[in-house]
């Protein structure tokens, strides 16, 4: 039996699927987008957090780890290619100043844990989404878990980027009642400017899910800088539109940088400006677009 | 004007501008004393010296309603005025008086009226005189004298380590009752007047019964002579009235109060005048709170529907008549002692009012003006009434998601009730079920049968078992008093087991004394507490003719109150998990760090692997099992309890429990040293059954998940639970579905009740600097609402350290 590596468990979310909703967030993502909101969730290993706000300063961990941690007036400096054991790291400061991301969970524990939400999700129509990261590197692991909470009558959304082969995919759909499908920009070039690779594969397998009639939601994510060209929002409106009615909902998700901090406490560099933001000229510009093309949108604020 | 949540209206008959006007003024009043009460009964009270205490009070009760000072509100719907001027709060000297006296200038080392740093009140130099004047008179013959010459020595030991708190019943009256206002809007006071007498032609009466009757027709004669010097003010009002529709208005009310409860009410309106003035009376017999209007939109229903149907009123006219009538309380007002005052902060008056809910049938009872009571509170938008909801399997969505929408607007109501655990409850205490079904909640979430249940369904003594715990911790001995009333063993606990047997022991001793403390303040107030005008509304009094604190009442069910059981809980899971379980740290390493509390390096350390143990609210077994058990330790005590009317009238008698705590896990929580779960000293303890502040980390559900795995059918006075949201939580269309999705889960998961912030900790932040533009802004502080900005600056604190539920 595989085991999975996930982060946290967002319950009561209200963003990934219809009804109340547990989010499962997977390690692991085979894209890197510039903005990405979850950095800890990218590289499919466990990671250190580091949270400044609650470091005294005392030097604890540098004992332990001298060649790796300096302490500063302005915090430790970490340097974690260096760490031999970041969970000694954890147990030996006495404010919770460190936090490991990831946990290793057979698929039983998982979906056990799900449960416990169960109520919750038949009174809303809710159910239990699979986010991250992208969950379909894990898809062995993915599909268990989906077929458990099958077993247990839960609703099953996959929140993908979708760059992954085909058959992969496809032999996950039976599994899974709801695609969140992320498409980040058309233009292959300009794909691989904001997230390091192309989307050939990408669009490919919307399509064919829609082939499949399987029911998608669409989510486009707006970084204004990097994926906000006019022209090439209007191709993805053209794909929705030729997706056809298998496409129930599409999101416009506004940039936010909420993910930020999560930067400083991995020890990463942040590279979009401070100042972005969706202006509302973007957003009824979109609007606009979307209304050509007779597609429907939820802006989210 | 505020929007409608859902209303629209469809004739000009709400006065928008004049509501606006109305409510402005309520949100903007400042609280006074009024003298006028406490001179007129100590008139009353020096001329009728020798005669029966309960003779006594009915006279002076009536004297007063001959001769306090009346006012019509002049934009108001409805009248009736309990003291001389707009929140003025009157004085009851016959239940205290000496720190009255002292906390008029601050005397004796108190702080005065008008310098507290909450709940503040204006007193003019007439007002001081005029108490200073009467002092003597009752010092020494209140019922605080009394309470205080019968209590043990080893009781007031326990109130100096913060144990035992007694601030309410040892010094006021009881109040917390519903009157049967189906029966009394039928009948008229006139009818229970014409009982009396009848009762007194019988020949076999006791001196008791005799007195009884006799008080009850003084006391309702004086209130209806009350209603007629209304009635001649109105018409004053009207000769000089030049706005045509102001003037008929008042010839209407005058019609109305000329013959008001000589017979039944006649219509909508009239009930809610009656509604209403019944209220305030009750206000003025006795400085008890939590005087309660029960299920408004169940007993009205008739009235409206008979106006609606013969359009004597249209559903427009009907919610401005509510409008007013809800605002119109908040011109009430109690003031207390400045250290009860921080147990129950923002000058409540605790006035529950609840729509919803299941007919005595079985049916549920949803009507149009369940819906018009939640937009009637919408535009109200101040603390009182105290607003809530009762909700069941087959309550409509419609009405769910309207209450939603109110919840949305962040005032706090309506508090959210579950008729399935509720009435489980209360059957279970034996309760026919056709009863249970027509309870309400009183005061707080404390719930009881309107018109059935005598007085303190909660708020006996109040117990915190923070400090209890503590005082476990430190083997019978109060750390910070050096106080020990009892032993446990001396060696540091070597096993889980024992330490769990040092708290049975500890918990039975304590709640042991607060039983023989509420005999003690029972006792008292059955003499000082006579109130034949309340009583009289209340089964079986007029049957037994006897008070309800005399055991009149037909269901006598009381509790405590309860601090801090997840405090308990959370601590006890630290220690089970860290010390006996894992061995990471010894008994005295964790006592020594809570000595510390938590400073020293060490200590810190110790701290931190105490925080990493799960805690209550977060759907993790190994704790919420814990917590669970404190509950039980408290139940299984409670068969062996008696209260003092046991075998005197009630159909039943019995304790139960409650975890309605008001503002006491404040103040509570300044006697308390640090606790094994992390908490420093000094901070509050946990509020009702919810998760400590900012301990709930894994969202909602979880919480609801925690709490579900409580005995809430147990505790039948009321489980308290609150919870805050992000406004963002609830905004839109879908959040709102969601949430009321998130409600009538909760009823499927058998939480007992809930009620919600929907506030950002920044909105309250702003308001805390900036107190003059947050007048209006009202937040949940436990069962009850008030203006955020009267809190004291600790209970401000905890309200913004609840977790804030984002998505």
């Amino acid at each position: 039996m595989n085991k999975g590596l996930i982060s946290t468990l967002q319950h009561y979310s209200t963003k990934d699927g219809p009804g109340i909703r547990t989010t499962v967030f997977f390690v692991g993502c085979n894209l890197r987008c510039t903005w990405c909101a979850n950095p800890e969730l990218i590289e499919p290993t466990k990671k250190l957090l580091y949270y400044k706000q609650h470091c005294i300063r005392c030097g604890t961990c540098s004992k332990l780890e001298p060649h790796a941690i300096q302490i500063f007036e302005d915090g430790c400096h970490i340097d974690r290619t260096k760490l031999h054991n970041i969970q000694k790291i954890v147990e030996c400061c006495p404010k919770n100043a460190y936090e490991i991301k990831g946990r290793e969970i057979s698929a039983k524990d998982l979906v056990n844990l799900l449960l416990r939400d169960k109520t919750f999700y038949e009174v809303s129509n809710g159910g239990v989404t699979f986010s991250g990261g992208d969950p379909m590197l894990q898809a062995d692991f993915v599909k268990e878990a989906a077929q458990l909470l099958h077993q247990n009558g839960i609703h099953v959304a996959l929140d993908t980027a979708g760059n992954v082969q085909w058959s992969i995919l496809k032999n996950l759909l039976q599994d899974i009642d709801l695609i969140l499908f992320d498409i980040k920009a058309i233009d292959p070039i300009y794909h691989k400017k904001c997230t390091e690779v192309t989307n050939e594969k990408i669009i490919e397998n919307v399509k064919k899910i829609a082939q499949l009639k399987k029911d998608l939601w669409i989510r486009l994510v707006i970084v204004p800088g990097w994926n906000d060209d006019l022209e090439d929002i209007e191709k993805r409106f053209q794909l929705i539109n030729s997706l056809g009615d298998c496409v129930k909902r599409v999101d416009i998700l506004k940039y936010h940088n909420l993910g930020s901090s999560k930067y400083e406490q991995l020890g990463l560099k942040y590279s979009i400006s401070k100042d972005t933001a969706c202006s509302d000229t973007l957003v009824q510009q979109i609007k606009t677009i979307a209304h050509s093309y007779n597609v429907k949108i939820n802006v989210d604020n | 004007m505020k929007q409608f949540l859902e209303f629209e209206p469809h004739t000009n008959d709400i006065d928008e501008e004049r509501l606006t006007r109305l409510q402005r003024k309520m949100s903007n009043r400042v609280a006074s004393i009024c003298s006028q009460r406490a001179m007129l009964y100590t008139e009353s009270f020096k001329k009728t010296t020798g005669e029966p205490y309960i003779i006594r009070k009915a006279k002076a009760f009536a004297h007063t309603l001959e001769n306090m000072s009346i006012f019509i509100e002049e934009d108001s719907l409805i009248f009736g005025n309990q003291a001389s001027s707009n929140f003025a709060a009157p004085i009851f000297p016959e239940y205290s008086i000496d720190w009255i006296i002292d906390e008029l200038d601050g005397r004796n080392g108190s702080i005065p009226f008008d310098k507290r740093n909450g709940d503040v009140f204006q007193c003019s130099k007439k007002v001081k005189n005029d108490l200073y004047s009467i002092a003597d008179y009752w010092h020494g013959h209140t019922h605080e004298d009394e309470v205080q010459r019968n209590l043990t020595d080893e009781i007031r030991q326990a109130a100096k380590q913060g144990v035992l708190h007694l601030g309410g019943i040892s010094m006021s009256g009881d109040g917390h009752i519903v009157p049967d206002y189906p029966a009394l809007l039928k009948h008229g006071f006139r009818w229970y007047i014409h009982e009396a007498k009848e009762k007194l032609k019988d020949n076999i009466l006791s001196k008791e019964q005799i007195d009884f009757y006799t008080a009850v027709i003084i006391s309702l004669e004086g209130a209806l002579t009350f209603f007629k010097r209304y009635s001649c003010l109105l018409k004053e009002a009207e000769q000089k009235e030049k706005d045509p529709k102001r003037k008929q208005e008042y010839a209407q009310m005058a019609k109305m109060a000329e013959n008001m409860m000589e017979g039944p009410a006649h219509s909508f309106w009239e009930g809610c005048e009656v509604a209403y003035m019944v209220h305030i009376l009750q206000m003025i017999e006795s400085n008890g709170h939590s005087f309660c209007y029960g299920r408004f939109d169940q007993y009205m229903w008739d009235l409206y529907q008979k106006d609606i149907i013969n359009k004597i009123i249209s559903k427009e006219k009907a919610l401005e008549i509510i409008t007013h009538m809800f605002i119109m309380n908040s011109s009430n007002n109690k003031v207390r002692p400045y250290g009860h005052t921080r147990f129950s902060q923002g000058y409540p008056l605790y006035s529950n009012l609840v729509v919803g809910g299941y007919t005595p049938e079985g049916k549920d009872g949803t009507n149009e003006l369940s819906y018009l009571c939640i937009e009637a509170m919408n535009l109200t938008a101040l603390a009182e009434p105290n607003f809530s909801m009762r909700y069941n399997k087959n309550t409509p969505d419609s009405l769910i998601r309207l209450a939603a929408k109110l919840i949305r607007t962040g005032c706090g109501m309506p508090s959210m009730f579950n008729d399935e655990i509720a009435v489980k409850g209360l059957v279970d205490l034996g309760i026919p079920k056709k009863d249970a079904l027509d309870y309400c909640p009183i005061g707080c979430v404390e719930t009881g049968v309107p018109g059935k249940y005598g007085h303190r369904a909660t708020g006996m003594t109040y117990v915190n078992w923070g400090k209890v715990f503590e005082i476990v911790l430190f083997h019978g001995k109060d750390p910070k008093t050096g106080i020990q009333l009892f032993h446990l063993q001396e060696n540091d606990y070597a096993t889980y087991d024992e330490l769990w047997q040092a708290w049975k022991t500890a918990l039975k001793f304590y709640s042991d004394m607060a039983v023989e403390s509420d005999n003690i303040c029972d006792a008292s107030l059955e003499i000082y507490d006579a109130d034949p005008f309340a009583s009289c509304f209340i089964d079986n009094s007029m049957k037994l003719g006897k008070t309800l604190k005399a055991g009149g009442c037909k269901y006598d069910v009381i509790s405590q109150s309860n601090i801090g059981p997840v405090i308990v809980g959370n601590s006890l899971a630290a220690i089970k998990k860290l010390i006996f379980k894992e061995k990471k740290i010894t008994w005295k390493q964790l006592m020594d760090a809570i000595k510390d509390n938590w400073e020293s390096a060490e200590s810190m350390y110790i701290r931190k692997l105490v925080l990493n143990v799960p805690k209550f609210g977060n759907d993790e077994d190994e704790v919420d099992d814990l917590v669970k058990d404190v509950f039980n330790s408290y139940l299984e005590l409670l068969p062996h309890y008696k209260t003092l009317r046991t075998g005197k009238g009630p159909e039943i008698s019995c304790y139960t429990m409650s975890t309605s705590n008001i503002t006491s896990y404040v103040p509570n929580g300044f006697d308390v040293g640090a606790t094994p779960d992390g908490r420093f000293a000094g901070s509050p303890l946990n509020e009702g059954c919810s998760p400590t502040q900012s301990t709930d980390t894994h969202g909602p559900t979880a919480v609801i998940n925690s709490v579900s795995k409580l005995p809430n059918d147990k505790v039948a006075a009321g489980q308290l639970l609150n919870m805050r949201f992000a406004p963002g939580a609830l905004a839109g269309d879908e959040n709102l579905d969601k949430f009321v999705a998130f409600l009538k889960a909760s009823l499927l998961k058998g939480i007992y009740h809930n009620q919600f912030n929907v506030l950002s900790s920044e909105t309250l932040r702003e308001a805390q600097k900036d107190p003059n533009n947050y007048r209006d802004l009202i937040v949940r502080v436990a069962g009850y609402c008030a203006q955020f900005v009267s809190l004291m600056p600790e209970a401000q604190e905890a309200i913004i350290a609840r977790t804030e539920n984002e998505l």
